[in-house]
């Protein structure tokens, strides 16, 4: 196991698959949560705060749904990052464009600029810079025509969005299971995204579901609204679920 | 005396007549003559309440497995890493310790931020002798140094273990974390000053 | 011709008029080509058949991927190995742990516990996984674990004991028996119910996980 002294971490490279080090001179987007340590002098603050004073900075990250879960990092200093132990990835683009998974997309430099994918959860980076992504498992690139799960899909660059394809055949063959009231998630099959044109489709070993308290309290609270029977009937419609597992 | 040797994320350990300290649980496969009970923490009164994780208020156990096989240890899939020590000491998150070897001493310390009952904080095993201690982290181990002048700041779900002559500082109210469902309490993070090496793993607890 | 590994999470299989696959569903991460995909009821016949089924927790739902193309399996980030059967002698896994297999493979649910039925019964009652799917024939298989799995050989004399939630699978002339012993509960950290380990003699190998979550 290598030891490493702020002089020897690398200024732009992973230290194993699972984090990356950058040597911070200026200001990074990144994640919150995406610091795991830092050597030298960094001030961290939320994205949201940089309103009038630099509002150009603001300005490359256009997304109202994410805001909140950034912050800029300014400073001088080796910053190393990580995320829940997933494979973290450095990607370069040069005049291009790139989509990826939010939840995926750790951090980035600011002469990149941010917005918001047409397709639900992803993000856009657009123009020239860094930026980090990290995966469940190594990323597969692969190239179109290509069909998604959407939970494995973590990203694509160039070609132009995906399209919904839902596999008929399948949905057909399953009604019988449906109709003998068969409960569950849906296995994935159903829909997958679709590519054509030219250029590279990413993808991860599935999505792994990530606990959020605060979602858990959102949803009961919303049951309030329901008689004790039929809480009763969610109750049991929900344990049924977990135990499919 | 007991041999431990890290394999990935399983720990190999040959017992050759002596015993080893282990989590509870951690055990997935054996061969030969090992038997397993019950250990102690080896300290007072007091270190299962100071052990309890911030969250869900469990403690850390501990098993004793003694014989003349070989017992392969995991947990969670974490990555294994042994440290060799030779009468020095080494502060481990309570949750990253997997085995000590015999004649290792283990002793608990809770450094909150508002004090044990407030439940934030982190709760450190210190281990000090001589032998091996195995120790968990979640994706491969990083290693970094702290040396004067070149002081370190952590993120606590991050921190591993640490030795060396170093002080550490608890820093509350940091903004780059966030504030809902990541991690528990209040946010906070450690800062590391002096002369010595901090163990980090590259995800968060 | 057997399961391309792309990464430790991640195998590829070429599926053709020649060669169907069966595989878990939620499986498929993606795929090119002309494919279809198909649910498929039911695990193979098997021990006590409707009995057996029931009882098993095994009934892992599946599909079948036939057609012309490529198709991508992984399942939730967890490990994947990929073997290649000879015919020689069955593989059991824990049917949690299948992720796709040739669909010319021979399958069926197994009980390997001794005990017969009341002990099997037991144990389902304790939660331990004693069923498990046997595949003979000549193909490939890729199967799931969380964190890996490493082999260890056992011969004639030797015991090895498993953590039944370790317990990935075996190949060979091996008894694999279900047994209470004092202190297993310390050393499988269940705190409740009785604590079963898995029993191991004869002469093969057994295949466990580097980790002691059940899948």
């Amino acid at each position: 196991m290598q030891t490493w002294t702020a002089a020897s971490l690398p200024a732009a490279d992973n230290v194993n698959p699972y984090a990356f080090c950058v040597d911070l001179q200026g200001e990074w987007f990144l994640r919150k949560g995406a610091m795991i340590a830092h050597y030298g002098s960094i001030r961290f603050e939320a994205v949201t705060t940089f309103t009038s004073a630099r509002a150009w900075l603001a300005g490359r990250f256009s997304s109202p749904v994410y805001v909140q879960d950034w912050v800029v990092a300014e400073g001088a200093g080796k910053l190393l990052l990580a995320d829940r132990g997933f494979d973290v990835n450095s990607y370069d683009l040069d005049e291009g464009n790139l989509t990826v998974r939010a939840h995926n997309l750790l951090g980035f430099a600011p002469t990149l600029e941010l917005k918001q994918s047409i397709v639900p959860g992803f993000l856009t980076l657009l123009g020239t810079g860094t930026f980090l992504a990290s995966s469940n498992g190594p990323v597969v690139f692969v190239e179109p025509p290509f069909r998604a799960d959407p939970e494995a899909l973590l990203g694509w660059a160039d070609c132009p969005s995906p399209a919904v394809h839902h596999d008929h055949a399948w949905m057909a063959a399953n009604m019988a299971g449906m109709l003998q009231g068969a409960m569950g998630r849906a296995s994935g099959e159903e829909r997958q995204y679709d590519f054509t044109g030219a250029g590279t489709v990413l993808l991860q070993s599935s999505e792994v579901v990530r606990e959020d308290p605060a979602l858990l309290q959102l949803v009961e609270q919303q049951t309030h609204g329901l008689t004790d029977a039929q809480a009763g009937q969610l109750g049991r419609r929900l344990v049924a679920r977990a135990q499919q597992q | 005396m007991a041999q431990l040797t890290a394999d990935g994320k399983v720990l190999v350990v040959d017992l050759a007549g002596d015993a080893v300290r282990a989590v509870t649980g951690s055990m997935v496969a054996y061969e030969g003559a090992v038997e397993f009970a019950g250990a102690g923490m080896g300290g007072g009164d007091g270190f299962r309440a100071a052990l309890k994780r911030k969250a869900g208020g469990e403690s850390l156990s501990l098993m004793e497995c003694r014989g003349t096989g070989r017992v392969h240890l995991a947990l969670a899939a974490r990555h294994v890493v042994v440290v060799d020590l030779a009468g020095e000491t080494l502060q481990v998150e309570s949750e990253a310790l997997l085995a000590v070897t015999s004649g290792l001493r283990l002793d608990v310390r809770f450094a909150g931020l508002g004090g044990a009952a407030a439940g934030q904080g982190v709760a450190t095993t210190t281990v000090s002798g001589d032998g091996q201690v195995a120790v968990l982290s979640d994706g491969p181990m990083i290693a970094l140094e702290v040396a004067p002048g070149e002081p370190l700041v952590v993120d606590p779900d991050a921190f591993v273990a640490s030795s060396g002559a170093v002080s550490t500082t608890l820093v509350s109210g940091v903004s780059w974390r966030s504030l809902v469902g990541e991690g528990s309490g209040e946010p906070f993070s450690m800062r590391f000053d002096g002369s010595g090496l901090v163990l980090l793993q590259p995800a968060e607890r | 011709m057997g399961f391309e590994v792309v990464n430790s999470k991640v195998v590829r299989a070429d599926v053709s008029p020649d060669r169907a696959v069966l595989a878990r569903r939620g499986a498929m991460l993606g795929y090119s080509g002309d494919v279809v995909f198909r649910p498929v009821h039911g695990q193979g016949r098997g021990v006590g058949g409707a009995v057996g089924a029931a009882l098993s927790r095994e009934s892992v739902p599946m599909m079948a991927t036939t057609g012309s193309g490529q198709v991508l399996y992984g399942f939730r980030g967890l490990h994947v190995t990929a073997l290649d059967l000879d015919g020689r002698a069955p593989l059991f896994v824990e049917a949690d742990r299948l992720l796709a297999h040739d669909a010319d493979l021979q399958t069926s649910v197994q009980l390997i516990a001794s005990g017969g039925v009341r002990g099997a019964l037991r144990g389902a009652a304790s939660g331990q996984g004693l069923f498990t799917t046997q595949v003979s024939g000549v193909g490939a298989v890729a199967l799931l674990s969380h964190g890996g799995t490493f082999a260890l050989e056992v011969g004639p004399g030797e015991v090895v004991g498993v953590d039944p939630q370790a317990y990935v699978g075996h190949v060979g002339a091996l008894s694999v028996d279900l047994r209470a012993r004092a202190g297993w509960r310390d050393a499988v950290g269940r705190g409740s119910g009785e604590a079963f380990q898995l029993h191991v003699t004869g002469s093969g190998t057994v295949y466990v996980q580097a980790s002691e979550q059940k899948l």
